[in-house]
């Protein structure tokens, strides 16, 4: 089963998200901010990140220049509260932009695309 | 006293005559008079030198009493020819003895000062109607006394009832030891020259109250009442045309006097009770407002283009110059129109003029009195205008700066209502994104809770109403999410269709959920703008997001990019409601919503960002049939 990094710094969220997308069957880790992030892809690099932007310490902007940077190979998904960060540079480089909600279908959805578009060849 | 020869007196007062005229050559005596009184002098002399008569007084001798009765027959035929040199002389003349009794007068003083009776031997205070403080400080007195005379200064009103300004003074008349036997009270006609003093000091004044009027319309008022009050140009009536540029015509603004002569009668009659002095019109004149009578009304309807050249107003402004109209009925620079208004023969107009341009038009008649307009008043009228013109001028440039004030005040008002406005937003914008979080979290466990089954039904409903809730407020968060950020937004090159394409994507299967058929058309090559790609994402969010809402049943909804001229139009189509005349007109405004669950604010945002982009939104709908949403963007 792929395996899904989130990263978030709310616990409520974490709890959620971990418990919603066991539920589709995914395997899920979980980070609390970007640098926490960093080292968890250096572990053992997931097949997926799911990325706050607002959290303290490294926000998700820079969380995600530093993974990509790393690995290009990782789909990342932003999903965050606010739209505004939806820019340009933001939209290309990540795979995916979805704005928080509590319907979790539409992460879900692009969860599904993202990985069955990607086969895992490595 | 000893009783010297009446010829030795004679030469004794031409010398002194003579002494005097040479000290106040110069001085304000006119130089004519001057000259004559001189004339008079040496006839006088050569008068007495003719009558050969033996100097050094009177002998016993026998002959003397033949040699006496020849000498006063000669004295009686040069008193007689003096008296008639005298009283044809343009000057009163009256000599005074020293208890101010008048020994001698020329007929001009009876006839000035109009005398019944002989002056002689009257007392001169009696004649001149000498005020007490004239009689306290008497220039007759003052000369006998050896002091030098003042000029006073009096209007008169002469036999042939003609209003004279005079001055007079005394001149001291001396014997040959020097001593002051008699003075000689001379009067001068000085009506001319005061007359012009009269004008130049209410010019002045007129000029002085004008230039303190900024308000127009008192202004207007207060020209046109110098105009018509007796204590200044008198006419009795007046009319004030301004050049309205722009609109490329002069048209009546104004006018002052009385309808009908009945009313003349009684308005006069009332003024001349009431009020002194210009001073007092001309301060009473805020308070006593009747311009509203039908001459002034008529005067307000009328107005002629500037080209139309057959116009008497108008051959006026363009010309420059006063024009006196003697008889209106056959003069060919009058209308018909312009005749059959005005309703008078005889009647000037006067333009207003400042830095040699017309700004407008006086005209002033006097249909009641019927008294001709002289040269000499349109002269002095013309000077008024132009100081009047001056200060209207001025009163509209005023009137200008106080509209642009206005102005000023309401946009800086509306920019303080932006402020606020920005500045609940950005609260707003802050407390949405704080919100949504827990928001997410409370309706994902919800969610995830109503996946499991339920041994009480009520747990399941109940479970769906907070779910709707959430739904409900995070709805109307994505509305206000873009309210306002905390930083200022950069703008960065992007591509419109590329950010209407990403927000689709992310959109389709909110569409497809709702039935809705989705379509793009791209016109290629659409040139990438300055842009904040967020905002404009906002932009299309909240506008998608009104199309769908407006298709609750499902419909079609497009979105057509297309270049025209320098601008990017972007076309949001829908096949919903639609709306209503009324509707259009307040969808801009904030809070206003016609949904049960709806904000009000998407649209106000939306457009805002639209305009901090030099563009803007507008808006078609047919009630029922649907509606496009036009967003116009401008390449930079
Ligand atoms: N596409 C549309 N079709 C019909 N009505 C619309 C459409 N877009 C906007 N409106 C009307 O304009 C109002 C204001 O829109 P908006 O500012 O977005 O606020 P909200 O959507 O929260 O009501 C809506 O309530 C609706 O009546
Ligand atoms: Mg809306």
């Amino acid at each position: 089963m792929p395996t899904i990094l989130i990263v978030e710094d709310n616990k409520n969220q974490r709890l959620l998200y971990q418990e919603e997308l066991q539920r589709e069957g995914y395997t899920t880790v979980m980070a609390f901010d970007g640098k926490d992030a960093l080292e968890k892809v250096r572990e053992e690099p997931p097949d997926l990140i799911i990325l706050d932007i607002n959290m303290p310490r490294m926000d998700g902007i820079e969380t995600m220049g530093k993974i990509l940077s790393q690995n290009k190979q990782i789909p990342i998904i932003i999903n965050t509260a606010y739209s505004s960060y939806q820019n340009s540079f933001m939209t290309w480089a990540a795979d995916a932009y979805v704005v928080k909600s509590s319907d979790l279908s539409e992460l879900k959805n692009k969860i599904k695309k993202i990985l069955t578009d990607r086969p895992k060849d490595f | 006293m000893t009783h010297k020869p009446l010829q030795h007196n004679q030469c004794k007062a031409i010398d002194d005559l003579r002494n005097l005229l040479h000290r106040s050559q110069g001085m304000v005596l006119d130089e004519d008079l001057t000259k004559q009184l001189d004339h008079l002098c040496r006839s006088l002399e050569s008068e007495i030198k003719r009558s050969n008569y033996p100097e050094g007084g009177f002998s016993h001798d026998p002959e003397i009493g033949w040699k006496l009765k020849n000498f006063s027959k000669q004295k009686n035929r040069e008193r007689r020819q003096n008296d008639n040199i005298m009283d044809v002389i343009e000057a009163g003349l009256c000599l005074l003895d020293k208890n101010l009794k008048i020994i001698w007068a020329n007929k001009t003083i009876s006839d000035w000062l109009d005398l019944k009776d002989s002056p002689l031997g009257r007392n001169c205070k009696d004649i001149f109607h000498c005020k007490e403080a004239e009689i306290d400080n008497c220039q007759a007195l003052k000369v006998f006394k050896g002091g030098e005379s003042h000029v006073l200064e009096t209007w008169i009103t002469t036999k042939a009832k003609k209003r004279l300004c005079v001055q007079r003074f005394a001149i001291p008349v001396t014997n040959k030891k020097g001593t002051i036997e008699n003075v000689l009270v001379h009067i001068e006609d000085v009506t001319e020259s005061d007359k012009s003093l009269h004008w130049l000091f209410l010019l002045q004044k007129l000029g002085e109250k004008m230039q303190g009027t900024l308000h127009l319309d008192t202004l207007l008022h207060l020209v046109l009442t110098c105009v018509t009050t007796g204590h200044a140009f008198g006419f009795n009536r007046a009319m004030l045309f301004l050049i309205n540029k722009e609109e490329n015509v002069i048209r009546g603004k104004l006018a002052v006097g009385p309808s009908t002569r009945e009313e003349a009668t009684r308005i006069w009659g009332e003024i001349s009770n009431k009020y002194h002095s210009l001073e007092e019109i001309l301060d009473a004149l805020e308070y006593n407002s009747n311009f509203d009578n039908s001459y002034s009304l008529m005067t307000q309807q009328m107005k002629y283009t500037l080209t139309e050249t057959d116009e008497i107003i108008v051959t006026c402004a363009r010309e420059k110059k006063a024009i006196i109209v003697a008889d209106a009925a056959h003069d060919p620079r009058l209308t018909e129109e312009f005749r059959n208004a005005i309703g008078v023969n005889k009647f000037v107009c006067v333009p207003l003029i400042v830095r040699n341009e017309s700004i407008g038009v006086i005209v002033a008649d006097n249909v009641y009195t019927e008294v001709p307009i002289t040269e000499d008043l349109v002269n002095v009228l013309t000077m008024f205008a132009n100081q009047a013109a001056l200060a209207i001028e001025n009163a509209e440039t005023c009137k200008r700066l106080e509209d642009k004030v206005t102005q000023l005040t309401t946009t800086q008002q509306r920019l303080i209502r932006a402020e606020k406005f920005a500045a609940i937003g950005s609260i707003v914008s802050y407390i949405a994104h704080e919100i949504r979080n827990p928001l997410v979290t409370i309706g994902g466990f919800t969610r995830s809770l109503s996946r499991f089954h339920f041994e009480d039904a009520k747990i399941k409903t109940n479970l769906d109403i907070i779910l709707d809730e959430v739904v409900r407020l995070e709805n109307i968060l994505n509305n206000i999410a873009n309210f306002s950020k905390p930083s200022i937004p950069k703008k960065a090159t992007c591509q419109v269709c590329e950010i209407v394409k990403n927000i689709c994507s992310l959109m389709e299967n909110y569409f497809k959920e709702r039935n809705i058929n989705f379509s793009m058309e791209f016109e290629p090559s659409i040139p990438p703008i300055l842009a904040v790609s967020s905002q404009i994402t906002q932009v299309l969010f909240n506008t998608l997001m009104n199309a769908v809402e407006s298709m609750p049943d499902g419909g079609d909804l497009s979105i057509r990019i297309k270049l025209i001229d320098k601008t990017i139009k972007i076309d949001i189509m829908d096949t919903g409601a639609g709306m209503k005349k009324e509707e259009l007109q307040n969808i801009f405004e904030p809070f206003y919503t016609t949904k049960l669950e709806g904000s009000g604010v998407g649209l106000v945002i939306s457009r805002k960002i639209i305009e901090e982009h030099g563009g803007k939104v507008s808006v078609k709908s047919k009630c029922g049939r649907g509606t496009t949403l036009s967003l116009f963007l401008p390449i930079q």
